[in-house]
């Protein structure tokens, strides 16, 4: 249906001059001409289509029983009328028809134009979200493409080419290519007073943002349609317009999902210089493999009624600040790991099917309840299971973050013979006149964690995630080290205390990875951190406790020994005596020792992305000094609190993230544009 | 069985703002068919079928196809009498291929869905066997799916004559009224972000 596409250009800030302001809310679906309405002579409207960027669009039928769109005109008359007055006369199969433009008694312009009742190519997309199958993709690309050229053969860009301007007849294999009112005269087109920005972020061309709007531009969103036609994605998404649009300016797409004989056009197509795009459609259309004989005929793909593709609607925003680009460029998908890509995809399909029209909600409830039945009933299996199963995992994803080798950032894959285009050869003049000034490295770190408070939600929890795992892995290591090191003691730890002091690492550290995580976008405010710190630590010791009593541990304690190894040094006051029973440290004792360990030491320094280095000793030396010092005051078991401590200094700097100091320089020249 | 509903016919149009049109039939019997006036079928098709080539009963809750000339359902060819379900596939004759729904559980109402590219005289994006009520909505259980809707509008009968009932102030014909209104066989119903327009079809 038509109403998909013009409901999406209301998203875009309208020419200057009797433009409401960007930020208003969004007009109400209103329309003012009821069904039944006659406000043209000869044609009476049936119902409102939808809003373009320039006025409603009607369905309605001519006195001769007619089908037509009609399209009224309300601002930007002389650029609209001009638009359509030179595309009144095209004729083309693929191009979907304008009959005339007419003026109403009220001195309104109409548009009467081809009423399709076909699905859009957004539509087709919708029910394809891994992509059409490459005959057909070809089919109607074919279509499409020839409808554009005839638009450039007569000196028409489109300028806002999307699949939702794109209609399809399946049972014709036939598409049409509409909405092209919009179009400029290629030589008009590069007028500087021209340069409000039409188009779909998701399709426009990187050259936009100079104001150009040449054919190239067509050819760019073809080559993200074709793109989209053959893997079901964009080439470039985002969660903010400034995202795309910096993808758009500086990012190679991923091709490796377009079949191999596709690669090399679409990469030409989404080239970032349009010199080195084809240069014309027929051009392109040459590279690409013949369209099926006689056009596609597709298989009933039958579209609920009224459940088209909804507008996406997240783009409303205005175009944000320059320095959210630079956001992007931190975005930058990590390589997936295979398990957890398969578990992902089975969620996606279990929710699927929970969704599904099968799953009614009776069913919902028994089942939902019977889920958590069995799983109350069986924890003491089950939880035990899943630890292990996640330090598996654990391991196994530190070994293969190991021996993987991590792609590049933004690795850009060239297809063979092809020139891979520099990332930011888009304004070519530009890039050489950035300035490079010197920042202070305090201001260079404010910016850099602005940066890091601007990284979507879902990335920073990925990223933690990603830090619990390795911590569990490498705590693991560090429990190892530290039974090895007793051992030199000839006092090897029992398993039920060598667990011990692996629970709490895991746990001190994850307490710290995910408040560091918290924090890591900011200086803050010490004391309060200091704080949190304390309530975590005093929660840290009576889990601690907790786990010791469960795992039958005993952390021995033989006050005799340890007044022999503190020598004269005399404690001038006395522990409370239900610190200890019979040299077994209490609930009171782990909760002073790990609350006062957490409270002295900045611990979230240790998991900063901008600390000095990924693991320094000197911190491990201090960790192991405070720590001492804490279980001096509180008469506490010395290693059975070194030992946790610098386990948990060593795993939290080794699974925080750690920006490289090439990244770090990376990011500066950006800040100076 | 000529239940002729004194204000709306047995057929009318229902053209919803932004979403599309459907012809709504309350009659629990139509016929569908080649559109050829003046003897077309209920559900007159622009397509190579006979006037009458099937027709489609609602009975109590079911509804039965009977067909007049060749008809299959889901693949099946339909010898005179067939139950259709939720989601099956129609086809008349040798191009035209339907869609039927029965979206709603609670709802006797179904829908059809034109997916051969056929259109009906009007031209409508589908059809709706409209029983006791008809729900507008964005939910994909709604007989007119109206995805950027916020609320649910309800059709009904009542007395033989179309009312429609849903949360709010809202307009019919210019004026302003509450939850539920009665509607005339013309009427234009205008809410927040939503309004349609009836057409009454002279039979």
């Amino acid at each position: 249906m038509l109403e998909t596409e013009y409901a999406v250009e209301d998203r875009y800030p309208s020419p200057s001059g009797s433009s409401p302001p960007p930020h208003a809310a969004p007009p109400a679906r209103r329309f003012d001409y009821p069904g039944g309405a006659r406000p043209l002579e000869g044609y009476t409207i049936k119902r409102g289509i939808g809003h373009g960027g320039f006025g409603e669009v009607y369905y309605a039928v001519a006195d001769s029983g007619k089908d037509v769109a009609l399209k009224l005109i309300r601002r930007n008359l002389e650029v609209e009328l001009r638009g359509i007055a030179h595309c009144l006369n095209l004729k083309h199969p693929n191009l979907l028809a304008i009959y005339n433009v007419l003026q109403d008694a009220e001195g309104n312009y109409w548009v009467v134009m081809e009423y399709v009742a076909g699905t859009s190519l957004q539509d087709v997309l919708a029910e394809h979200p891994k992509g059409l199958p490459a005959a057909e993709a070809l089919a109607w690309f074919h279509g499409l493409a020839a409808g554009v050229g005839h638009l450039h053969k007569h000196g028409i860009v489109h300028r806002d080419l999307k699949p939702g301007n794109i209609f399809i007849f399946c049972e014709e294999g036939v598409v049409k290519v509409g909405d092209y009112g919009l179009s400029k005269f290629i030589a008009c087109s590069r007028r500087s007073g021209q340069t409000e920005s039409v188009g779909t972020v998701h399709y426009m061309a990187p050259e936009i943002a100079n104001g150009r709007y040449g054919k190239e531009i067509d050819i760019y969103a073809l080559g993200v349609i074709l793109y989209e036609m053959l893997t079901g994605r964009l080439p470039f998404e985002g969660e903010t317009v400034g995202e795309i649009l910096m993808k758009h300016l500086t990012a190679s797409p991923d091709l490796s999902d377009v079949p191999a004989e596709f690669r090399g056009v679409v990469a030409r197509a989404l080239e970032k210089d349009p010199e080195k795009r084809f240069h014309s459609v027929g051009e392109m259309l040459a590279e690409l493999p013949a369209p099926p004989a006689g056009g596609y005929v597709g298989p009933t793909r039958g579209i609920p009624m009224g459940q088209r593709a909804a507008p996406e609607q997240q783009h409303t925003d205005a175009y944000p600040e320059q320095t959210e680009f630079v956001a992007a460029q931190l975005a930058e998908p990590v390589d997936e790991e295979p398990i957890y890509r398969g578990l992902k995809r089975g969620f996606h399909r279990a929710k699927d099917f929970w969704h599904s029209r099968e799953m009614t909600l009776p069913v919902k409830v028994l089942v939902a309840t019977g889920l958590v039945v069995l799983v109350i009933f069986n924890a003491g299996f089950i939880v035990p299971a899943v630890i292990g199963l996640l330090m598996l995992y654990a391991c196994y994803w530190v070994v293969r973050a190991l021996v993987v080798q991590p792609k590049p950032a933004q690795s850009p894959t060239p297809p063979a013979g092809k020139p891979a285009s520099p990332p930011q050869n888009v304004a070519p003049g530009e890039r050489e006149t950035v300035v490079h000034r010197y920042y202070s490295a305090g201001t260079r770190r404010r910016m850099l964690r602005a940066e890091l408070s601007r990284r979507p939600m879902r990335q920073r929890v990925t990223e933690l995630l990603g830090s619990l795992l390795a911590s569990a892995a490498v705590a693991a290591i560090a429990t190892v080290i530290a039974a090895l090191l007793r051992s030199f003691q000839q006092d090897i730890p029992s398993l039920a205390q060598a667990t011990w002091l692996y629970g709490m690492t895991v746990l001190a550290s994850w307490s710290i990875l995910i408040a560091g995580k918290f924090w890591e976008d900011r200086e803050g405010d010490t004391a309060w951190r200091r704080f949190v710190m304390l309530v975590m630590g005093l929660g840290l010791g009576a889990v601690g406790f907790a786990l010791m009593k469960f795992l039958l541990a005993d952390l021995p304690f033989d006050p005799r020994g340890f007044r022999a190894m503190s020598g004269n040094l005399r404690l001038p006051w006395n522990v409370p005596s239900g610190f200890y029973d019979g040299g077994e440290p209490m609930l009171p004792a782990l909760s002073a020792v790990f609350g006062t360990l957490f409270l002295i030491l900045r611990w979230w320094r240790m998991c900063d992305p901008m600390r000095s280095a990924r693991l320094t000793i000197s911190s491990l030396i201090v960790v192991a000094i405070a720590a001492a010092g804490v279980a001096t005051v509180w008469e506490f078991p010395w290693h059975w609190l070194i030992l946790p401590a610098v386990a948990t200094g060593f795993t939290v700097q080794m699974a925080a993230p750690w920006f490289t100091p090439r990244l770090k320089n990376e990011s500066q020249p950006r800040w100076d544009e | 069985m000529p239940t002729l509903n004194r204000f709306h016919g047995e057929r009318f149009l229902l053209w919803v703002d932004g979403v599309g049109g459907y012809l709504v039939c309350l009659q629990p019997s139509v016929t569908l068919g080649r559109a050829e006036p003046p003897a077309a079928a209920d559900i007159p098709l622009i397509a190579d079928l006979s006037i009458p080539h099937a027709r489609i009963t609602r009975d109590g809750e079911g509804y039965t196809i009977e067909a007049f000339r060749p008809t299959w359902v889901d693949g099946r060819l339909v010898e005179r009498l067939t139950l259709l379900s939720d989601d099956c596939r129609l086809q008349l004759g040798g191009a035209v291929r339907l869609r039927f729904r029965r979206p709603h559980a609670l709802s006797a109402s179904a829908r059809l869905e034109y997916l051969s590219g056929h259109r009906t005289v009007p031209t409508t994006d589908g059809a709706v066997l409209m029983a006791d009520h008809l729900i507008l909505g964005a939910k994909p259980r709604s007989h007119v799916v109206c995805r950027e809707w916020a609320g649910e509008v309800i059709l009904f009968q009542e007395n033989g004559r179309l009312h429609c009932k849903t949360p709010g102030r809202f307009a019919v014909d210019g004026r302003p009224v509450r939850d539920r209104a009665p509607l005339d066989a013309a009427s234009r119903v205008q809410g927040e972000d939503w309004s349609f327009t009836l057409e009454p079809l002279s039979c």
